[in-house]
């Protein structure tokens, strides 16, 4: 259509100026209301009392959880700017993988006070501008206020990660999980490259079954399936040589398309005996090398094993773990020092790998599944009897019968311990009562390890309980103030005095982190903030909530530490995303 | 057949009218507030008049538009446009959110003038020429993109004022085009050019850099990503080959965590079983099939009347990939890039030889590869010594954030670097990389042509101050039409102060009188709020922007003023609406 709708917010071609500053505040107000309101939506997770999230996905699925990251990640936001807190949460969670409701929180808060300052009439670049300062000296502050530690120092290590964890679901079991992430990310560490850790190397595997008392860590290689034994091979093999092999123990097949003619029924025969001859052929070979696990590559193309190879397999006394994703080969191969073999004519025994003991293991009670066979039979011989209805009976025992693999699959793994060599990888065996607890007590491990992997990379601790944020407030109070002094700075008393009226505003809403803290263990926060901000005054700068105690205490003393970077990172992020939505004054839609 | 077709048609016909009702007289009630109603009514009704009888010559739902209606409809589109991005303009101009209808509904947030426009849906054509020289600009120059939508549209502004003047269209293009003649030469003269000395070039251009920056996200840390641009773009040595700087992007981390690499990364995964480090690497870059060598000829197949053959065939098939894996190795490399997949076999073989092998790399990954590395892209593996393999001094997996890269270090190509940038998002690293591009593109284009004039509207005002006194000596109607082309130069520091929330008509005015002697470097800084030295604050602008935004600016408002018919064609019947 021509004329004058051609783009929303472009109005008429008047000829006097254009001004229309209603809308750009309108849009800027809609977004730092959609911010806050994603802000609030988390804010009651915060802390070792704060409460948890029940999410429902459009599948059906329910998610119990505290981790901000993952609340944000699942709420489906459409505003932009709230999608931006989202982002900024990500992010967070690739930074330091913990403090990802903290940003969120900041960030809110940020954003409250940015609309007072907003209602003021300071022009928000001025405000970013000021926000970016101060970021910068709190940031400075908090490093300024951090303690070093040692990776030889691993009751630290294990202090900080039991604070991450005391917030989550599984916080009963932080003394049993915390030490488990430290060391299997000890374990990781290259000395080549000890500054840097990559948390690919440790393998979480969740098992049904048993509780999370039941987690440990393995020094060695876990599949998630049960070794094929279909065809009656052995489930456990001792001084193992195992094979990491990615072809096919099949009938051949070609990649141009063949067809075998069979003309009589003599040549059947014949061809079936050949088909065995090569399979057989390919198996002597595999046994001449000595090897007595094999590990086989899911193929797309064709038939990894066979009923037939796998018949020989068991027969050759081999164990057989096979639908080995291809993701998971540099990793299996790392952890057992062996090479993946892609043809068979390059199977050799220096390309295998050694292990005192693989056996297939039954994790938990494998009652719940012989239960189910049994009533899944029931159901079918009852289907049999009486015709009628057949369909809805057979959706049930379909049902069923689902259940039935599905419990009896999660219930077997393979264990390879004593593995020769062994690379630098660990492997952690999560195990809970229930699915939901599982995928919590898994996110919560997640976050633990990203706090060791935090402090590998960034070797401080600073307080938690609130403490750095009262002094990091603090300080910038007095800062501003000194600000405020330095004519020279500012270049005009305008521009100064907005600045200073800014920095000390990120500093009292810094305190949000200790008042949410408060507030969501049932504490009066406002009592609690302002004992906080004296006894800091007075030079007890660790000084932070002890929320089990309910009271405010040496917060260094009650091992309530948490990394450096976290800290730092979430201010950062959440004064960068903040000022990105200042800076916005329309939201167009295009194509 | 006839039957239910004929309603059809009806609806179709009864749609068009009421279309052409519609805006036909929310046109007509603009041009009624705009001008004085005597004259143009008699006018709009003689265009009625003429559709009336024209009305079969061209096909139904078709529309037309005609006389001062086509010239309205094609001001107001382009001054809409205009609008839409002039709050983005200048070191304290605002963003936007784009919010894509599409899938998804992605959010980009950027202060880049041809990203938004790029972006928009238009309708309008004249709109569409408006944003057709913010991406010209943008490919030719890189910056600048918001300053010629907003010069054209100013322009627009004053020649809709002109013509309600009763001043032919004519005429107020032979006065612009008078008027950007004078103000080319002036801001010329007044160029200055720093290419012999390396030193204080390399002052200019990272001045330059620094202005282009500072209205954009990376405006806080403008000083370190003005040196790395500037170091980038001195690497090339005057190649302006934007194609050696890489850009990666990573989320975590803080904008200020961003690096400039001497060399190239590749966001790949080295092979299993390979070596993960190689010194002095002779590198084959390929686009080839190493997943199954197949025959590309379509139904052909095998017969065969024994399992073993099949096997044979198999085997031969192996054979086939395993001769072609020797053929590569053979071409004494110890390092090969594949666009294409590389299957296990293959890996493998790799791995035997000791040769890393990257597999998945895409078009763009191989083709820049070759091009820093000096290789070639190669399909074909028969003679070694026609293949041109591509060197460097070392292959290393390194970490940023959380993923593992290919490094390659001391390319051939010695003017190769690549940037790798951090953010807390993706939205703040994509409209980080535009900024990097505009800055990059503007240093490069300065590079060639290393004439750098002030920022800060000094040119604007400079400009303006001598087409008002080419107007002064032009005698006829020419010369109001020149000093209305001075006003829209004038707009555009107003409009900049106008952003940060400042008096701008106190400034523009301070800055006037500034300009009156003849060697002013008087612009506006916004950071402080005042008129101040452009050449202390060092706030400069390359010369070749400018006069690219001055020139296209007046291009494309020109060809606007000329319009006086707009025909849109009818839409395609659709085959489905039934």
């Amino acid at each position: 259509m021509p004329g004058a709708q051609v783009v929303p917010g472009g109005g008429g071609g008047k000829t006097e100026k254009y001004v229309d500053n209603k809308r750009k505040d309108d849009i800027r107000m809609a977004n730092i209301a959609a911010g806050k309101a994603v802000a609030d939506a988390v804010r009651t997770s915060l802390g070792p009392r704060g409460m948890d999230k029940m999410l429902s996905t459009a599948n059906g699925d329910v998610i119990i959880t505290n981790d901000g990251a993952t609340i944000l990640n699942k709420m489906e936001v459409l505003q932009p700017a709230a999608k931006m807190l989202v982002e900024l949460s990500k992010s967070q969670d690739i930074v330091a993988g913990d403090g990802t409701t903290t940003v969120v929180v900041i960030a809110g808060a940020l954003l409250r006070q940015c609309q007072i300052l907003l209602g003021m009439g300071v022009h928000p670049t001025v405000i970013s501008d000021a926000l970016h300062k101060a970021s910068e000296k709190a940031v400075e502050v908090l490093t300024a206020m951090a303690v070093p530690v040692e990776l030889s120092d691993r009751e630290s290590l294990v202090k900080s990660a039991s604070t991450s964890l005391n917030s989550k679901v599984v916080s009963q079991y932080s003394s049993l999980l915390a030490p488990l992430a430290v060391d299997a990310v000890l374990n990781v560490i290259d000395p080549a490259r000890p500054n840097s850790v990559d948390l690919r190397d440790v393998k979480v595997l969740k098992k049904l079954g048993g509780t999370v008392d039941d987690t440990e860590m393995i020094k060695g290689l876990v599949f998630d399936h049960k070794a094929s034994h279909t065809a009656g091979g052995p489930t456990r093999v001792e001084n193992a040589k195992i094979g990491l092999i990615q072809f096919q123990v099949s009938p051949p097949k070609t990649d141009i398309e063949q067809n075998v003619i069979v003309s009589d029924y003599t040549q059947m025969d014949r061809i079936l005996k050949e088909e065995r001859n090569y399979i057989l052929g390919m198996i002597k070979k595999i046994k001449a090398t000595g090897c007595n696990v094999l590990l086989v590559q899911k193929s797309i193309l064709r038939d990894a094993v066979t009923d037939l190879s796998l018949h020989y397999l068991a027969k050759a006394k081999i164990l057989v773990v096979r639908d080995v994703e291809r993701e998971d080969i540099e990793f299996i191969s790392k952890t057992l020092n062996c090479l993946p073999i892609a043809n068979i004519e390059h199977f050799r025994a220096e390309k295998l790998g050694q292990a005192d003991l693989v056996e297939e293991i039954h994790v938990g009670s494998g009652s719940v599944s012989s239960k189910c066979m049994l009533s899944s039979n029931v159901v079918r011989s009852f289907v049999i009897l009486h015709g009628t209805s057949y369909t809805r009976m057979n959706s049930l025992y379909s049902a069923l019968h689902r259940v039935r693999r599905l419990t009896s699959a999660l219930v077997q793994i393979v264990k390879a311990t004593g593995i020769k060599n062994m690379g630098r990888t660990t492997t952690i065996l999560v195990k809970g009562s229930n699915a939901l607890v599982l995928d919590e007590a898994e996110r919560s491990l997640h976050d633990a390890l990203c706090v060791v992997r935090c402090l590998v990379n960034k070797r401080f601790l600073i307080a938690g309980g609130g403490a750095p944020e009262i002094e990091v407030s603090r300080q910038l109070g007095a800062w501003a103030k000194t600000l405020h002094g330095m004519e020279s700075y500012c270049v005009r008393a305008f521009a100064e005095a907005l600045e200073v009226s800014g920095v000390p505003i990120v500093g009292m809403l810094l305190t949000v982190v200790p008042y949410t803290l408060a507030e969501n263990a049932g504490l009066n926060p406002i009592s609690i903030v302002t004992e906080l901000r004296n006894r800091h005054a007075n030079g007890e700068v660790n000084t932070g909530i002890n929320i089990r105690k309910g009271q405010i205490t040496n917060i260094l003393e009650e091992n309530v530490v948490q990394p450096l970077l976290v800290s730092t990172s979430a201010i950062s992020l959440a004064t960068e995303c903040v000022r990105m939505i200042l800076k916005i004054d329309d939201i167009v839609s295009t194509r | 057949m006839q039957g239910p077709d004929r309603p059809q048609r009806e609806r179709g016909r009864r749609r068009a009218v009421r279309k052409r009702a519609r805006t036909g007289g929310k046109l007509r009630a603009q041009i009624a507030a705009w001008f004085p109603p005597s004259g143009y009514r008699v006018h709009s009704k003689l265009v009625a008049a003429g559709r009336k009888e024209a009305g079969n010559i061209l096909k139904e739902e078709a529309l037309e538009e005609k006389g001062e209606r086509a010239r309205m409809a094609a001001f107001i589109g382009a001054m809409a446009i205009a609008d839409l991005v002039k709050s983005t303009l200048g070191p304290k101009g605002m963003d936007k959110i784009l919010q894509s209808t599409g899938r998804g509904h992605s959010v980009t947030v950027t202060n880049d003038g041809a990203t938004i426009l790029k972006s928009l849906h238009v309708d309008n054509p004249a709109a569409k020429v408006l944003v057709d020289i913010s991406k010209v600009q943008d490919d030719e120059v890189g910056d600048g993109t918001t300053s010629v939508v907003v010069l054209a549209g100013e322009l627009l502004r004053e020649a809709e004022k002109l013509i309600s003047q009763k001043i032919h269209p004519m005429t107020i293009i032979a006065g612009y085009r008078m008027a950007v003649e004078c103000a080319r030469n002036v801001l010329e003269s007044r160029a200055r050019n720093n290419k012999d000395d390396p030193e204080k070039f390399r002052t200019d251009l990272v001045n330059i850099a620094m202005t282009t920056l500072s209205s954009k996200i990376l405006s806080q840390d403008k000083e370190y990503f003005a040196n790395l641009a500037v170091d980038a773009v001195l690497r090339l040595k005057g190649s302006g080959n934007l194609e050696a700087i890489q850009i990666i992007k990573k989320c975590g981390g803080s904008l200020k965590d961003s690096f400039l690499d001497e060399g190239f990364i590749l966001d790949k995964k080295i092979g299993v079983g390979q070596p993960k480090r190689i010194e002095n690497a002779n590198i084959l870059v390929a686009n080839t099939a190493m997943d199954t060598d197949k025959i590309k000829i379509y139904g052909a197949r095998v017969r065969v009347d024994a399992m073993s053959k099949v096997a044979d065939i198999e085997a031969a098939e192996k054979n086939k990939m395993k001769a072609k894996v020797e053929k590569i190795i053979a071409h004494g490399i110890n390092c090969f890039v594949n666009r294409q997949l590389i299957y296990n076999f293959p890996e493998e073989l790799f791995a035997d030889a000791g040769v890393m092998a990257i597999e998945h790399a895409d078009f763009d990954g191989i083709e820049r590869l070759a091009l820093v590395t000096g290789g070639e892209i190669t399909s074909t593996f028969d003679n070694p010594e026609a293949v041109k393999l591509g060197h460097c001094k070392l292959i290393e997996e390194i970490m940023i954030g959380e993923d593992k890269l290919i490094h390659f270090s001391g390319v051939e190509l010695g003017q190769a670097c690549t940037i790798v940038l951090r953010g807390a998002s993706s939205h703040v690293l994509d409209e980080a990389e535009r900024s990097l591009h505009d800055a990059l593109c503007v240093l490069a284009s300065t590079v060639k042509d290393s004439r750098v004039v002030w920022g800060g509207g000094w040119p604007e005002m400079l400009m303006a101050r001598q087409v008002d006194e080419l107007a002064r000596k032009t005698p006829g109607k020419k010369s109001l039409a020149i000093e209305s082309f001075a006003a829209a130069l004038r707009a555009i520091p107003s409009i900049i102060c106008d952003n940060a929330g400042l008096d701008s008509a106190d400034l523009v005015s301070q800055l006037r009188a500034a300009h009156f002697s003849d060697d002013s470097t008087a612009g506006v800084d916004v950071i402080t709020g005042a008129v101040g030295d452009m050449e202390a604050r060092g706030i400069y602008e390359a010369f070749k922007v400018k006069q690219a935004v001055l020139l296209s600016a007046t291009e494309a408002s020109e060809m606007i003023l000329r319009v006086d018919e707009i025909i849109k064609c009818a839409p395609r019947q659709r085959e489905d609406r039934m």
